[in-house]
């Protein structure tokens, strides 16, 4: 047998991204969506607020800044700021790419914890013009060289539009619509799904399915895949979720601040609250929802993708990546055939591992965090997944984050957070030494001014995009 | 910070690995610590690993050696991957590049078309013939590569064949230039502290009482202090790679100074031709279990192609590692902690994985387990791919005319390995890691180059149509074919950048 078409299953960002993304990479199959409504606990289909790695799914698919961003009212976003994390400290930003580079040879990042460790550093943020930037409610998009030309950035999207767009941009390119309410799923022998069943008694068939369709994973959910679940260390399962009118004036970042039972966020599309339900917080307007991921996103012939694999809070902005990233997987891995165990379980764990990787990266922002209430004590004494706290032990004991397949959020990120939240190494590393304090603490002040000087005259994020639609205008 | 005072380090063993970790160590953390070498010259040094990988080239810069110096010195040449001959069957020949098959930018790997039109029945040349460094290696030429990405000549790394007798004195010197100690003797006692049971010193057969807080056992297949003294446990993997001696005997230069080491099949293992500037090595890896040290020698003495140089002199050895290279505060590097055959020339590379992991986990004053564990995690993932990889070149094979080849080819292999080579079966499918000494290329040569042709391909490699896609094959080859033309023989560029000073 050979692969000649998909099922689509799921109308959000999810199952368009999906429906797009395999009709325009593999032109030659046949791809059919059946687009209903995302129930409220999707996250990956309800979060505006995504990381860099959108723009590579965009780029694969062709589609421009001037289509993704400026035609569908979205606004560029350089990281998150987070306040209240840790009682009477500084807030921090988590910016994305690089900052700093190597001094006399040495990692930047131990130079900094060096420094530190003697009270000699600034803020480690303002060494990123990324979150200097984003503090100061400015952008621009990366340039050749300087000092602005290491960070990256994502979007906040205004989701009816932007998935407005997913859709012509599906149609346009080859995608079958098929209109209606999904009813059930008939299984064959081998418990493999054998068709979709819709209201209208209509029967869809397809040699593999992606489910789309939530954590109800209405397909994949009834193929009785163990799941893992992660309350134990992301206790929140609660989220409130409201639009924010007029955010053009907004700042080019979401602020995180910590509350007495989760955290609450204002980003310039939405805000919103989250919450641990068993803490004693309540909210009518609230949705349930809980961390964790299925061990088998892939089983015989179905591929579940976004909240229908993996739900996690929305703390850094990862669910639509986890979807894209899953997206990207099938693609690299489809079989020309009948999907194989083999292939299956290759795909499993590589979307496992980037899952669990996610998951730690989470859980970090709550382990190091430190407030004087119930429910942050217990996330204090909490247990750890064990690749965070080796993760932890070994950056604690001297700064090292150990490597791991299949991570979303680089070695910056990490640096920014634990760094952020006052961790810091006990020792330092001894490639260090050939670098004398006193020039240590010259080149981070120098650092410092550059990046001051270099975003001065950046424009507001506002502004920024207002000039690139008049250029957009311009040409059209 | 705290006060720190610097640490006593006592490196057991000279040699390849000895020298490479005093050097390395005296170079990069040159306050951390004093350091003091014991070598016997009675002891023989076994200067495993003549050809290396691209990695030896971070090694050596790092050092500050210049890099025309230092192949002056060990009489060095360039090594573009490896030849395999008579693998899969007898007659059978490929390279293992250190470089890409096609321009590796596509977002399919280029193994994809190429099964592809070969499953259409299309007369299609083989891989390698698409593979830029495969074609310089197989013409005899060598120059350093591009740096311009959009280059041919950028697609391809490249390492050193030496002499690694020659390797160690000039790594001593540059350690000893920068303060390292160095006492001759043999160590006949080791001592240590009856609570902790760490090593605390060393007594040598004069007498001489060596003191330290941290020992580093470079004393290769004897492990000294991590095998004998602290008697860690050694893992044996001679089931699956059962080759376990080898004999070696350098040769006259007869054929051509190829910027390529040879690994050809024999009866009962395989056999390394390492060409050098002044003489090529010569080495028959095989199984004790299937045919004997006289056999062995006399198949290699009738296979070298020049005069000898040396009598025949024989290794032994078990493929294998201790289950932690790092214990107490006692850390082995090199043959002390493990053997692997060096059919992909992975010695070496081990050597300085372990230094540089060493380097960055430095102990302060005592040691910690987190960094300790952390060492042997990042060990063991080394030598565990490795072995994997080592493994599917004996079994990958149709070759059934001896009881070695036989065996191999049946014998059950590590789960890890099988489904690799099943994914691969299939579809061409290569699991990717993002780290790890072979990445995709590697794994491709080998699986193609031992007549594992993929079943299937990437879905996405049917997107050209047929006549596109074998024009664009035949410009890729005569641009390949055109752009080698253009660089010299190897021998010339070496006489030309980096030619040992008269032989001696």
């Amino acid at each position: 047998m050979s692969l000649r078409s998909i099922l689509v299953v799921g109308g959000g960002m999810v199952g368009w991204s999906t429906a797009a993304a395999l009709k325009r990479r593999l032109p030659h199959l046949d791809i059919t969506i059946v687009p209903i409504a995302p129930p409220a606990d999707a996250l990956a289909d309800r979060i505006a607020s995504t990381l860099p790695s959108i723009l590579g799914f965009h780029g694969d698919l062709g589609i421009g800044l001037g289509d993704a961003v400026l035609r569908t009212g979205s606004h560029y976003r350089l990281g998150t700021l987070f306040r209240n994390w840790i009682d009477g400290a500084p807030d921090y930003v988590h910016a994305y790419g690089r900052t700093g580079m190597p001094i006399g040879g040495a990692p930047f990042a131990s130079v900094w914890a060096r420094a530190a460790q003697a009270g000699a550093a600034p803020p480690f943020d303002t060494l990123s013009a990324a979150a200097m930037m984003a503090r100061t409610g400015r952008f621009v998009t990366p340039q050749a060289d300087g000092p602005l030309s290491e960070h990256s950035f994502g979007l906040t999207l205004d989701i009816p539009r932007y998935t407005a767009m997913l859709m012509a941009f599906a149609r346009h390119v080859g995608v079958q619509g098929h209109l209606g309410e999904m009813a059930h799923v008939e299984q064959d022998a081998r418990g493999d799904i054998a068709a979709v069943v819709l209201e209208d008694g209509t029967r869809l068939t397809a040699d593999l399915y992606c489910d789309c369709t939530g954590p109800a994973a209405r397909l994949h959910g009834t193929m009785a895949v163990p799941r893992e679940d992660w309350q134990a260390w992301l206790p929140c399962d609660r989220i409130v979720l409201e639009e924010v009118p007029g955010g053009d004036a907004a700042a080019p970042m979401e602020r995180v601040t910590a509350t007495d039972h989760g955290w609450r966020w204002v980003g310039a599309r939405q805000r919103g609250a989250v919450f641990c339900a068993a803490s004693g917080a309540t909210d009518e307007g609230a949705v349930a929802f809980r961390s964790g991921a299925t061990l088998e996103p892939w089983r015989g012939n179905v591929v579940a993708i976004g909240d229908a694999a993996v739900g996690v809070e929305p703390l850094e902005w990862s669910n639509l990546h986890l979807a894209h990233s899953a997206i990207d997987r099938l693609i690299a891995m489809l079989p020309a055939g009948r999907p194989h165990p083999l292939e299956a379980a290759e795909y499993n764990r590589q979307a496992l591992a980037e899952a669990r990787r996610v998951r730690d990266f989470l859980v970090l922002h709550y382990a190091t965090a430190r407030r004087d209430t119930p429910f942050w004590q217990a996330r204090a004494q909490a247990g750890l997944p064990e690749s965070l706290a080796h993760t932890l032990r070994l950056f604690r004991e001297r700064g090292r984050l150990p490597y791991y397949e299949e991570e979303t959020f680089d070695r910056d990120s990490w640096h920014a957070v634990l760094f952020g939240q006052q961790v810091l190494p006990r020792r330092i590393d001894p490639l260090t030494d050939a670098v004398p304090p006193a020039e240590a603490t010259a080149a981070l002040a120098s650092l410092r001014h550059r990046i001051a000087q270099a975003i001065e005259p950046v424009p507001t994020a506002a502004r920024f995009r207002a000039l690139q639609m008049e250029r957009l205008h311009e040409r059209a | 910070m705290t006060g720190r005072r610097s640490l006593r380090v006592v490196i057991v063993g000279g040699g390849t690995s000895g020298w490479m970790t005093a050097a390395a160590i005296a170079r990069l953390l040159p306050a951390r610590c004093s350091l003091h070498l014991i070598e016997s010259e009675a002891i023989g040094v076994i200067g495993v690993g003549e050809a290396t990988l691209p990695h030896i080239r971070s090694f050596v810069e790092k050092l500050g050696i210049r890099e025309a110096d230092f192949m002056a010195w060990t009489r060095g040449t360039f090594k573009l991957g490896i030849e395999f001959r008579d693998w899969g069957k007898i007659g059978d020949s490929y390279v293992h590049p250190f470089g890409t098959f096609g321009r590796g930018k596509g977002e399919v790997d280029f193994h994809h078309y190429w099964t592809r039109l070969r499953h259409a029945g299309a007369d299609v040349p083989p891989l390698e013939a698409f593979s830029y460094a495969c074609m310089l290696a197989r013409a005899n030429r060598f120059e350093v590569p591009a740096t311009d990405p959009a280059q041919l000549a950028s697609t391809y790394g490249y390492a050193y064949q030496f002499d690694a007798l020659l390797f160690a004195p000039y790594l001593r010197s540059i350690a000893e230039g920068l303060g390292a100690m160095r006492s001759e003797g043999k160590v006949v006692e080791v001592l240590r502290d009856g609570t902790s049971g760490d090593i605390t010193a060393v007594r040598l057969d004069d007498g001489q009482l060596i003191e330290g807080d941290l020992f580093i056992d470079c004393s290769g297949f004897r492990s000294l202090l991590l095998g004998e003294a602290l008697e860690e446990p050694f893992e044996d993997w001679n089931h699956w790679l059962p080759a376990d001696r080898a004999v070696a005997m350098p040769c006259r230069t007869e054929t051509s100074v190829t910027p390529y080491t040879s690994a050809i099949a024999m009866p009962s293992g395989w056999r390394w031709r390492i060409p050098l500037q002044h003489r090529t090595g010569n080495g028959y890896v095989f199984a004790s279990a299937f045919t004997s040290d006289d056999a062995a020698a006399q198949a290699l003495t009738q296979a070298v192609e020049g005069a000898p140089l040396a009598d025949p002199r024989f290794l032994r050895f078990r493929a294998g590692r201790r289950r932690r290279s790092w214990v107490n505060n006692c850390v082995a590097i090199g043959l002390a902690s493990g053997f692997l055959e060096p059919l992909e020339s992975t010695s070496i590379y081990l050597v300085q994985q372990a230094i540089t992991a060493l380097i960055e986990l430095f102990p302060e004053a005592t040691v910690s387990p987190v960094d300790r564990d952390e060492f042997n995690r990042l060990i063991d993932l080394e030598y565990d791919r490795i072995r994997d990889f080592l493994i599917l070149h004996y079994h990958a094979t149709t070759r059934s005319d001896s009881d070695f080849w036989h065996y191999v080819r049946t014998m059950a292999v590590p789960d890890s390995l099988a489904e690799k080579i099943e994914l691969f079966r299939r579809a061409g499918r290569v699991v990717k890691y993002r780290e790890g000494v072979f990445l995709d290329a590697s794994w491709i040569a080998v699986y193609v180059g031992q007549g594992i042709v993929p079943e299937g391909h990437d879905p996405r490699a049917d997107l050209p149509d047929t006549d596109s896609l074998m024009r664009g094959m035949q410009a890729l080859r005569a641009e390949i074919d055109a752009t080698v033309a253009q660089v010299p023989e190897h021998l010339r560029y070496i006489d030309q950048y980096c030619a040992m000073a008269a032989a001696a």
